[in-house]
């Protein structure tokens, strides 16, 4: 019975129709991906008669050099440690607040959160005139910690939004449980909350991360130092640099977008969640 | 002016040279504090910027802060966004450095105004000032705020073989304008894009305003008075360059694809034989005259106007400067004048392929023909300012770059975009009041 | 409870009110101040209201706001789209899940990488062009990048092509929780696809709909820079047609050193992304009762 149905399926038009929707979708998500890399094997030459289509002669001296003889792995030093830092100072003081919002009483709780919440639709850029004034006058322009801080602020309000419902889910009983045992708030915090919020925190650090990694705003105006510069901001200058030279910028971008990739191909579950979750980012 | 991005011939050996090693080494200069053999004497801060434009100018750099021993000089690349509002926040807030790179003109006037800056006599001295080529326009009340770095010659280029293909003769660039339209027939019945490049990012409408606006006026001070409102872009000899443009657009002297290509890459097209002539800056010969065995040609731009600078060429230098807050201004001005010593100007050629601001450097290092009869006339005949250089930042980012770029697409007139001029100059003397007066007073300094 | 306990609270939530006091509260406050001053540097004159003046009576402001309007337009295409692309995978045919996969591809890259492939591959003398006119399509090898007609609509392609991505995501996940029995239902009453489509299917996606709509709106009124950026050659190229509010502070801050004008479009637009968070706040609140209920 199933094989008959399958095999009417299988003959339908409309399926075919279908398939090619999608098959058009996947080519049109794909191309550009497609173009990067093709054309990121080619010579200079080549790509000159060659725009489209399959390199004639693969080369790797363009990898070779972004790699080796580039400022990319710097860049990506740079960004790393800016993820690094911003997601755990934001992480480290949301779970914290979150966790007194969620599950302690105090005058005011409720105002705190609907303005961390309401903050999360306020565009960047309205911040940075006067953060800009101010680092100057701090001397903080161009330092690690000064740009990890903004970026933790930015990412907090969505960290504290996700971990106060998630915190609010868990069971009463458990903290019932862990108080008659004697335990202190912290104790719980540590102990029982956060190894049961792991999942939630996975997504918090994904969608963080990846909202550091990509962003250029803050990374152009506060980081201007040569040493300090970004991926992102990297990725300006260097397709400005080079702008003449397709092949090459396209190995710099191969380069710049692999961890994304490999990222998503290995966690694409958690990848796929936390994105839908920090739609608003 | 800003952002003259440079295509490096990207041979592994240029990369090399210009490189930063390895991205790890990158990442530890910021995190560590500097391991760098320390000089004896104080700390000399140096915030500068050139890399993007003349690679091989960080070696120079890093070379030049190695051998010096009376003070201990930390160098900055900024990046060129942020040249100038790094460098005023940094003074307004008294954090200035003790030297800063200066672009010339407007680019460093305004910090001059906002008392930023402090004039080098006196610190530095005048014979050097004077040598290093500073130019007409890093000067203000009679006092001159930067010492010349390297050269910046303003011309126009053109391939010789292609004009010896359309029959024209390639030794003998046109001078007048007529003479150049015929030479645009001629290259367009040969199926050759006569003129052009790339207006994609925009700067070629800057450089265009730079070379034409000369053609109408006597003095840069009567540049500045289109600016403070004594003179007005519509009046037809002030737009007169944007008209000529729509003229060479509508007869289809301009390449196709200008809209979309940028500036290098657009200048790339002339000595790879795509188009036949275009604007570019002197520190691109010597690599143009070797890619093309020497077939390629310098001349200024084909005279129209009437004015007393027309059909001279312009010389423009990058500078550097003291900021009036330096922990070590007469520390920073020893540096200065280490910088223009012979061996530093010889080191600046070895390291970039180009010639230096000052007057002293020895030429004879240079063989290449073309690059010795360019600095002839460029740096060694009477030459007038890049005028483009007196552009207020929002004129030129709101009238200077756009109205190029829109006569070329051939979505404006030339008047319409003397218009635009009009409109912007004026807004601009809403939103910044307190600079037009600076402004009228500089006119003084610029035979206004 | 014990008399200590009481303010051990606001030991929590001290970081969070600390960090976001230093990164949302102080900045807000100081753009109003701003705005009504000439500033050069850290700091000018008070002005009153002519920053605002000069502002509201500059059309390159005007344009930008504009710009940014035209840009919703990509909403509907997204929303079309990813809707179409959620429903033929939810038929689940075979492969659907590879699908999936390569489907969301175009919101794992970041917007500059994809601006800057972007940038080269619709250049006038590219390869989109190249193909196009190959195939004898020459008037629609467009200057897309160069021609200030068209850049804009560029950039909106851009946009929908990314961020369709998402929304293909977000449609899927509902549909795929959806109650098969109505759709079963329907199919036997001999409903056809587009009937189905419309009157069972799209209905019970209101609520995800909304939400994505309003989050897209945001998106487009506060986080295009990066497209612009990169594809306008950092100055809302060419001319000023890709010019959006985002940009405009950005260039009066850093390219014009003009604080004051920046601080009093900033303003500006922080009111009117006060007005996007009641609607945001609703949907919100919608989707995720939707998710427990």
């Amino acid at each position: 019975m199933a094989d008959r149905m399958d095999l009417a399926q299988r003959i339908k038009p409309d399926q075919v129709l279908k398939h090619g929707v999608l098959v058009v979708a996947t080519l049109v998500a794909l191309m550009p991906s497609l173009f990067m890399i093709l054309t990121s094997l080619k010579s200079q030459d080549e790509y000159i008669f060659n725009k489209v289509g399959f390199p004639q002669h693969i080369v790797f001296e363009h990898f070779h050099n972004v790699l080796f003889e580039s400022d990319f792995l710097g860049w990506m030093v740079n960004s790393i440690i800016l993820a690094f830092g911003a997601v755990i100072l934001s992480t480290v003081v949301s779970c914290l607040g979150a966790y007194a919002i969620a599950r302690m009483q105090f005058r005011g709780r409720s105002l705190l959160f609907s303005i961390s919440t309401s903050l999360m639709a306020i565009p960047p850029v309205v911040m940075i005139v006067p953060l800009f004034v101010l680092y100057t006058q701090l001397s903080l322009i161009s330092t690690f910690q000064g740009a990890i801080v903004i970026y933790a602020g930015l990412i907090t309000p969505f960290s504290v939004y996700l971990l106060t419902s998630f915190f609010r889910s868990l069971p009463k009983e458990l903290f019932e449980a862990a108080r008659i045992d004697g335990a202190g708030d912290l104790l719980i915090l540590l102990k029982i909350v956060i190894p049961l919020s792991l999942p939630a925190l996975l997504t918090l650090v994904v969608v963080n991360a990846l909202y550091v990694w990509n962003d250029l705003l803050i990374a152009i105006i506060f980081l201007q130092d040569d040493s300090k510069r970004t991926l992102m901001a990297g990725i300006s200058v260097f397709q400005g640099r080079y702008n003449d030279q397709i092949p090459l910028t396209m190995a710099g971008m191969v380069f710049a977008s692999a961890p994304m990739i490999i990222l998503y191909l290995a966690f694409q579950k958690h990848y796929i969640q936390g994105l839908m979750a920090g739609s608003v980012k | 002016m800003m952002k003259r991005n440079w295509r490096e011939g990207f041979s592994r050996r240029e990369l090399l040279k210009t490189s930063a090693g390895l991205g790890a080494g990158v990442a530890l200069n910021g995190l560590l504090p500097s391991m760098a053999a320390r000089a004896a004497g104080p700390d000399l801060n140096m915030w500068w910027w050139g890399e993007q434009e003349l690679p091989g100018l960080k070696a120079v750099v890093d070379d030049a802060v190695k051998s010096y021993t009376a003070a201990s000089v930390k160098p900055m690349l900024q990046d060129t966004a942020v040249v100038i509002s790094q460098f005023q926040t940094a003074a307004a807030a008294g954090e200035a450095p003790d030297i800063q790179f200066l672009w010339n003109g407007i680019y460093h006037m305004e910090s001059v105004w906002l008392g930023y800056l402090q004039p080098l006599e006196g610190l530095v001295s005048d014979q050097v000032i004077k040598d290093s080529s500073p130019t007409l326009l890093s000067r203000f009340g009679g006092k001159t705020y930067r010492v010349g770095w390297y050269a910046l010659p303003m011309i126009w280029i053109y391939n010789k073989d292609l004009y010896d293909k359309a029959g024209l003769d390639a030794d003998k660039a046109p001078a007048t304008w007529d003479e150049f339209l015929a030479a645009c027939e001629k290259l367009k019945s040969a199926g050759i894009a006569p003129l052009g490049g790339g207006i994609q990012d925009g700067y070629w409408g800057e450089w265009y305003f730079g070379h034409a606006i000369a053609q109408n006026v006597d003095s840069a001070g009567e540049v500045i008075g289109l600016f403070t409102g004594e003179r007005d872009f519509r009046e037809p000899k002030y737009h007169e360059h944007w008209v000529k443009l729509e003229e060479l657009k509508k007869a289809g002297f301009l390449n196709a694809d200008m809209s979309s290509t940028e500036l290098y890459p657009g200048i790339d097209l002339i000595p790879a034989g795509k188009i036949a002539a275009g604007q570019s800056v002197g520190a691109r010969v010597p690599k143009d005259s070797e890619m093309t065995k020497g077939r390629i040609g310098t001349m200024v731009m084909p005279v129209y106007g009437k004015g007393k600078l027309a059909g001279k060429p312009i010389f423009d230098s990058q500078g550097l400067g003291i900021p009036t807050k330096a922990k070590n201004p007469k520390d920073a001005a020893a540096f200065l004048e280490y910088l223009q010593s012979p061996e530093q100007l010889k080191l600046l050629h070895d390291k970039t392929g180009w010639i230096p601001a000052n007057t002293n450097f020895d030429l004879s290092v240079i063989t290449d023909p073309v690059v010795v009869d360019m600095w002839k006339r460029w740096g060694q005949s009477e030459n007038i300012p890049y005028l483009a250089n007196l552009v207020p930042g929002q004129f030129y980012e709101q009238a200077l770059l756009p109205s190029a770029q829109q006569v070329v697409e051939g979505k404006i007139t030339g008047e319409e975009a003397g218009e635009l001029a009009y409109k912007v100059a004026k807004e601009w003397r809403d939103f910044n009041p307190d600079i037009v007066e600076n402004y009228k007073k500089w006119s003084t300094d610029l035979g206004g | 409870m014990n008399h200590s306990a009481r303010f051990v609270p606001y030991l929590y939530v001290a970081p969070l009110v600390a960090l976001l006091l230093f990164v949302f509260g102080y900045p807000l406050v100081r753009i109003f101040e701003f705005s009504f001053k000439m500033v050069r540097g850290i700091d000018g004159p008070w002005i009153g209201w002519r920053n605002y003046d000069l502002v509201l009576s500059q059309p390159l402001f005007w344009e930008s706001v504009q710009h940014n309007m035209l840009l919703l337009v990509a909403v509907p295409f997204m929303v079309g789209w990813s809707l179409l692309i959620a429903v033929v995978l939810y038929e689940r045919l075979k492969g659907w899940k590879l699908y999936r996969v390569v489907l969301f591809l175009p919101y794992i890259l970041a917007i500059p990488i994809i601006a800057v492939i972007m940038k080269k591959i619709f250049q006038f003398n590219g390869p989109v062009n190249e193909v196009l006119r190959w195939l004898s399509l020459d008037f629609l090898a467009l200057d897309w990048i160069g021609s200030s007609d068209v850049a804009l609509w560029t950039v909106m392609m851009l946009i929908i092509w990314r961020e369709s991505a998402l929304g293909i995501i977000l449609f899927l996940a509902r549909l795929l929780s959806l109650d098969e029995s109505l759709i079963e239902s329907a199919k036997l009453e001999g409903a056809s696809w587009w009937q189905r489509l419309w009157y069972v299917i799209v209905p019970q996606m209101k609520v995800v709909i909304e939400f994505y709509v309003v989050t897209s709106v945001i998106t487009i009124l506060s986080a295009v820079f990066s497209y612009v950026f990169m594809i306008g050659g950092g100055r809302g190229g060419p001319g000023t047609s890709t010019m959006v509010v985002e940009l405009y502070i950005f260039n009066a801050l850093i390219r014009t050193s003009l604080p004051g004008i920046a601080s009093a479009v900033s303003v500006m637009l922080f009111l009117v992304s006060l007005l996007l968070i009641v609607p945001l706040f609703a949907v919100r609140r919608r989707a995720n009762e939707e998710e427990m209920g």
